[in-house]
C-alpha cells in the first residue's frame, strides 16, 4: 500500500485531506466509467444541507466528477449491494467507496457468497475518520467531534482494494472511548451488568433501523418477523426487545466489521456497538479471530479443526 | 382437532414404581386433541401392541404417542405397529419416561407431574407432525478395513471370503501388526509368526482383498452404504509395480545401523529395508530420514543395484479415492511408555522406575522379540546392556494399568496371562535361571488359562510375589528390585540381571484423530466406543462403522479373532441388501426465504448441502440458494440450528414443533 501510518501531531485533520481524496475518487471513478471497466459507481455525493453527503449510484462519468468524500460520508455502502438493491449487481461490475470499515463488511460479505470480489471495483479510502453524530458539518475533524468507532480505528490503511485515494495521516492519542466502556462495565456486577442492558433494551423502539442498515442483516425474511412459529416477539415490550437485541448480537458474531452504522442510526441511542464489539473480543480470545480482514471461507463459528479445544467433551 | 392416542407404558415396575402411570394417561386424556389415553403393563409386548391397533382403528386416531422407554429402545416396534394400523409410522413417536423420568428420580408425585410434561410435549410434536416417507439408498457392497494387524487380516478375510471385495489399508509398510512380532502364544505356546504369516500371505493372494500399505485414512465422506474414503499413500520411494524383492537393495545399502522399530530398537536395520524377512508386501521402503541420499543427496547405492529400476527417489505422496459402503475399523494398540510425560498429561511417567533411563529394564514386547527366534539374538534370552544371560529375572506386572494415580485406571487384560508366558520361555531357554513376577492379582478367565498361569507358578519354578514394586536402581552390573510381599507382609530386595515391565495397552497413537475422521466416538482413553456394551459390541453408534480388536479396549488375540469375524458378520449383513431404507428425517430448504448465504454447508458435517441456482422461465438466475441432498443427510440439525433465517428444516423436528412442545409447557 502507498500508505505510510505517519502520527499526526496536529490536533485536527486539515480540510484539504479530504478534498485530495475527493480529487483522487473523482478521477478514478471518471475513468472506470469512461473505460467500461464498472457499469456504475456507489458512492458518495453531497447532501442537500451544506457540509452534509449522501450515498447515491451514478452511472456516467459527468455525474462521477461531483462524487465527493468528506467526514461527513459516514455511511457504509456495502448495504448499497444486497438486499433491496440487490438489483445494482445485476447491473455489471459496480465501482464502490469504501472505508476500512465498510470494506470488513465487503469482505464478510464475499465469504457469506453474497458478493463476489469480480463483480467490484473497490475504491478504498485511505481514511482518516468521519464525523460522529453530534459534530457539526462545517468543523475539522478533532478529537471532540470524530466518530467513536474512528478513535480504536485499526484499519485507516484498507488493503486488498483496487484502487486506493489518498494517504491518511490520522489523529494520534485519542482516548479509546469504547474500550473504556466495555472496560467499566465487564467490571460491574452481573446484576448492575445485566439493569444496564435492560434498561437500555427497555428504550426500543423496534424501529429496526439497525437491522436495515446492518450490512450483515441481508436475509429475506428476518428470523425476528416470522410468525409461524414466533421465534421473537415483534411489538416494543421488554421480553421481545431483550430477545431481538440478543438474536442481533449472536447472529453478528463472528461477522460484524465494525461499521457501527446501527449505533449511528439508533434514534433511541442504544450502544449497539457495545455488544458487537464485545462479540469481536470474545472472538478474538477464544479463536483469535478478527471478522472480515479477508474473505473468509468459514469464520471460526461455522467450522471445526481437529485441534480445536476438545477438552470439553472428554 | 387432530385425534392422538397416547399409550402409558408400566414397563412391568421399571416406570410405574415412581410413576403413577394411571394419572399420566389420564392427564393425557385432558391434553385438547387427544382422543384416547390409557395405561398397560407391557405396552411393547404383543396384547400391548395389540391394544394400540386396536385404539387406532376405533378411536379414528390420527397420530400415537407411546409414553414408555427411550426411542433407541422400541421406536421401531411401536412404528411398526402403527404402521399395520394404517398410520403413518412418523406419526408415532416415543415420551421417554423411562430413561428421562423413572429411572433417574425417586419422588412420585415430581416423577409423575415430569411424565405429564413429557407426554403433553409429544403429543405437541405429534400433533404438527407430517407423514414421512422413507428414504432408499444403495449399498456400495465394498468394505474398508483399517488396520493390517490380526484384527484387520481376519476381517478382511472373513468378507473377502464371502465374495465382496476389500480395501486392507495399513500405516506400516507391512501388515501383520504386533501378533508378528510376538514369539509365543499363550496359551499354547505356539509360534505366533507360524500362525500368522500364512493368513498375511492369504490376504496377499486374496483375489478380493486390495491391499495398501504404508499408506492412512486422510478424509473420510459420506454414510452407511456410501462412504468416500481418501486414502494417502506415503512415499515408499520404492515402486511397487516394478519391485521384485529380492533385496539387493538391503544386502547393499550402506546406512546398516539404524535400530530397527520390529525389534523395539533393539536390532539393526539399513535405511531401505522391509520391517522383517516375511514382511507382506515384501517390498522395501526407504526411510529418509536416515537415508544418506534423502539427507545429503550423495549415494544412490539402492537406485544402482536395483535390477528392475524400481527404487525412485522423486516419488510423492499420493492420494486416492475409494467408495465403500462399511468401514471396520482395526486399528490396534500401542504399549505405554513409562517415559517422563509432557506436563499437564493426565498420564503419568514412572519416576520411580528412572524413567526408563536403566537398559536392563525392558517392556514385555521387548522380552518377546529377546525369545524369538527370528529376534535380534536368535532366541536367546540376552540383556541389552552387555550381551550377558540375565540369571535373575525379575518381572513386573501392571505398570501404568489399574493405577488410577498416574492416570489409567483400566486392566489392560493380557499382561497376566503374557507374564507367565514369560516366566517359562525364560525357564526353558535359561535353566539355572530364575524368574520373579511382582503382581497385584493374576487375572486368567478364558480357556486354558488359569492351567496355563498355574503350571508357571507349579511346574516352571517362577516365584510369583504378591505385591508391588517401589523402586528400581542400577548397583553396578544389577538392578535393585525393592518391593514388598503383602502375603508374608515384608520388605523384599532381589538384585536382578533384568526386570521386565508389563507395561499397559493403550490406544495407538492418533486414534483420536481417526475417530474424529470417521465421526465415531471414543473414550477418555482414546479406545473406541462400540454402541452397546453388551448388545451391539462391535458396531460404532455412526452406522457403518465396525470395530474389531484392541482399538476398542485390551484384548487378547482369541477375543480379537472373535471380534474381527463379528464385524466381517456385520458387514455381510450389511451387504446382503441392495438397498438401504433410511429415515426421512432429514432437512429441507425454504427455497423462498434462503438468501444463499451457505452457513449451512459450511457446518454440514455430512457435506450434504449443495448450491442450487434458481432461475426464471427465461432461464436468468433469480438466485443461489441451498440444497439439502436427502441421500447424504444424517438429520443431525445442525444447519437448522445455524440457519440465520430459519429457512432449512429437520422433518420431524421442525420449528413449528419444537415451538409448539415449548410452549405446552
Amino acid at each position: 500500500m502507498n500508505a505510510k501510518a505517519n502520527k499526526n501531531q496536529s490536533s485536527c485533520i486539515e480540510p484539504s485531506y479530504y478534498q485530495a481524496v475527493t480529487q483522487a475518487i473523482r478521477t478514478q471513478a471518471v475513468q472506470v466509467l469512461k473505460d467500461g471497466t464498472v457499469a456504475g459507481v456507489v458512492g458518495y455525493l453531497p447532501g442537500r444541507r451544506k457540509g452534509t453527503a449522501r450515498p447515491a449510484l451514478i452511472t456516467t462519468p459527468e455525474e462521477a466528477e461531483k462524487l465527493i468524500f468528506s467526514p461527513a460520508c459516514v455511511n457504509n455502502l456495502s448495504v448499497y449491494l444486497t438486499k433491496s438493491k440487490k438489483g445494482v449487481l445485476k447491473q455489471g461490475r459496480i465501482g464502490i467507496v469504501a472505508k476500512g470499515c465498510d470494506m470488513r463488511a465487503l469482505a464478510g460479505l464475499m465469504g457469506e457468497s453474497q458478493i463476489k470480489r469480480e463483480d467490484l471495483f473497490i475504491i478504498a479510502v485511505d481514511c482518516a475518520g468521519v464525523y460522529g453524530s453530534r459534530a457539526e458539518r462545517s468543523e475539522s475533524v478533532t478529537e471532540a467531534n470524530i466518530a467513536r468507532k474512528c478513535h480504536e480505528c485499526t484499519v485507516h490503511h484498507p488493503e486488498g482494494a483496487d484502487f486506493v485515494a489518498g494517504a491518511a495521516t490520522e489523529l494520534s492519542g485519542l482516548t479509546p472511548l469504547e474500550a473504556e466502556e466495555m472496560a467499566r462495565i465487564e467490571a460491574l456486577p452481573q446484576a448492575e451488568r445485566w439493569a444496564f442492558w435492560k434498561e437500555h433494551f427497555s428504550r426500543c423502539i423496534r424501529c429496526m433501523a439497525c437491522r436495515q442498515v446492518c450490512p450483515f442483516c441481508y436475509c429475506e425474511q428476518c428470523l425476528c418477523d416470522k410468525n409461524r412459529p414466533q421465534a421473537v416477539e415483534n411489538s416494543p415490550r421488554p421480553a421481545g426487545n431483550t430477545a431481538w437485541h440478543i438474536v442481533r448480537a449472536m447472529h453478528l458474531a463472528g461477522r460484524c466489521g465494525g461499521c457501527a452504522e446501527c449505533e449511528r442510526v439508533c434514534p433511541m441511542d442504544i450502544p449497539l456497538n457495545l455488544l458487537n464489539r464485545r462479540m469481536a473480543k470474545e472472538l478474538k480470545e477464544l479463536y483469535d479471530y478478527e471478522a472480515g480482514l479477508a474473505p473468509a471461507e468459514k469464520g471460526p463459528l461455522n467450522q471445526y479443526k481437529e485441534d480445536d479445544d476438545q477438552s470439553f467433551i472428554k | 382437532m387432530s385425534r392422538i392416542g397416547v399409550f402409558v407404558c408400566h414397563c412391568g415396575e421399571n416406570i410405574s414404581r415412581t410413576v403413577d402411570v394411571e394419572q399420566v394417561a389420564s392427564a393425557a386424556g385432558e391434553i385438547p386433541g387427544v382422543a384416547y389415553a390409557c395405561d398397560y403393563k407391557y405396552m411393547c409386548s404383543d396384547p400391548g401392541q395389540n391394544l394400540l391397533k386396536k385404539a387406532v382403528a376405533e378411536h379414528k386416531l390420527d397420530g400415537v404417542v407411546v409414553a414408555a422407554c427411550s426411542p433407541r429402545m422400541h421406536e421401531k416396534t411401536f412404528r411398526k405397529a402403527a404402521s399395520a394400523a394404517g398410520l403413518n409410522p412418523y406419526l408415532c413417536d416415543m415420551a421417554n419416561i423411562r430413561e428421562h423420568c423413572s429411572w433417574v428420580h425417586e419422588d412420585k408425585k415430581l416423577a409423575t407431574a415430569k411424565a405429564s410434561d413429557i407426554v403433553k410435549l409429544m403429543v405437541e410434536r405429534v400433533k404438527k407432525g407430517k407423514s414421512l416417507a422413507p428414504i432408499t439408498v444403495p449399498v456400495t457392497k465394498r468394505a474398508l478395513v483399517i488396520g493390517g494387524g490380526i484384527a484387520g487380516i481376519q476381517a478382511a478375510l472373513d468378507i473377502a471370503d464371502a465374495g465382496h471385495q476389500v480395501v486392507l489399508v495399513e500405516r506400516e509398510p507391512s501388515i501383520g501388526g504386533h501378533m508378528a512380532q510376538l514369539s509365543e502364544t499363550f496359551p499354547t505356546l505356539d509360534c505366533s509368526q507360524c500362525i500368522m504369516t500364512p493368513k498375511m500371505v492369504d490376504v496377499a493372494n486374496h483375489p478380493n482383498i486390495t491391499l495398501h500399505t504404508y499408506s492412512e485414512i486422510e478424509k473420510v465422506e459420506g454414510y452407511i452404504g456410501n462412504f468416500q474414503v481418501t486414502l494417502k499413500h506415503k512415499a515408499r520411494s520404492v515402486d511397487e509395480s516394478k519391485c521384485t524383492g529380492c533385496g539387493i537393495c538391503m544386502t547393499k545399502c550402506p546406512k546398516k545401523k539404524i535400530p530397527n522399530e520390529f525389534d523395539q530398537g533393539h536390532g539393526l536395520r539399513t535405511a531401505i529395508y522391509v520391517p522383517f524377512p516375511q514382511a507382506v508386501p515384501n517390498t522395501p521402503v526407504i526411510d529418509r530420514e536416515n537415508c544418506t541420499m534423502f539427507q545429503s543427496g550423495k549415494c544412490g547405492v539402492c537406485a544402482k543395484v536395483c535390477g528392475p529400476g524400481a527404487v525412485d527417489y522423486q516419488q510423492e505422496d499420493r492420494f486416492s479415492v475409494e467408495a465403500v459402503g462399511a468401514v471396520v475399523v482395526a486399528t490396534g494398540f500401542k504399549l505405554y511408555s513409562i517415559d517422563r510425560k509432557p506436563e499437564g498429561s493426565p498420564i503419568q511417567g514412572y519416576g520411580e522406575f528412572g524413567y526408563g533411563a536403566i537398559p536392563d529394564v525392558i517392556d514385555g514386547m521387548t522380552f518377546e522379540r529377546l525369545a524369538s527366534a527370528s529376534g535380534p539374538t536368535g532366541g536367546k534370552i540376552l540383556r541389552p546392556s552387555d550381551g550377558k544371560e540375565p540369571k535373575q529375572v525379575v518381572f513386573i506386572q501392571c505398570v501404568g494399568s489399574r493405577a488410577r494415580e498416574k492416570g489409567i485406571s483400566y486392566c489392560s487384560k493380557v499382561c497376566c496371562m503374557y507374564t507367565a508366558k514369560h516366566t517359562m520361555l525364560y525357564h526353558h531357554k535359561v535353566h539355572d535361571g530364575q524368574a520373579y513376577v511382582f503382581f497385584m492379582d493374576a487375572r486368567t478367565p478364558g480357556k486354558g488359562y488359569d492351567e496355563f498361569w498355574r503350571r508357571a507358578v507349579e511346574e516352571e519354578e517362577a516365584v510369583y510375589i504378591r505385591g508391588m514394586v517401589s523402586r528400581l536402581y542400577q548397583k553396578g552390573e544389577k538392578i535393585v528390585v525393592m518391593g514388598s510381599d503383602i502375603q508374608v507382609g515384608v520388605q523384599v530386595e532381589i538384585e536382578a540381571d533384568l526386570v521386565v515391565l508389563a507395561t499397559a495397552v493403550q490406544a495407538q497413537d492418533g486414534a483420536d484423530l481417526l475417530a474424529q475422521k470417521l465421526g465415531i466416538s471414543y473414550d477418555k482413553y482414546n479406545f473406541y466406543s462400540e454402541a452397546h456394551a453388551k448388545l451391539k459390541p462391535v458396531e460404532c453408534a455412526t452406522a457403518g462403522i465396525y470395530l474389531a480388536g484392541a482399538c476398542q479396549g485390551p484384548k487378547d488375540i482369541p477375543d480379537t479373532v472373535s471380534q474381527a469375524s463379528a464385524a466381517a458378520a456385520k458387514v455381510m449383513t450389511l451387504f446382503s441388501k441392495d438397498q438401504l431404507e433410511r429415515d426421512p428425517v432429514v432437512a429441507k430448504v425454504n427455497e423462498k426465504y434462503c438468501v444463499g448465504c451457505l452457513a449451512c454447508k459450511k457446518v454440514c458435517p455430512y457435506g450434504a448441502v449443495e448450491e442450487k441456482e434458481i432461475r426464471d422461465r427465461q432461464g436468468n438466475l433469480v438466485k443461489v440458494v441451498a440444497y439439502v441432498n436427502p441421500g447424504v443427510c444424517g438429520g443431525c440439525g445442525t444447519c437448522q440450528a445455524t440457519c440465520p433465517s430459519k429457512s432449512v428444516e429437520l422433518d420431524g423436528y421442525t420449528d413449528e414443533q419444537i415451538m409448539a412442545m415449548i410452549e405446552s409447557l
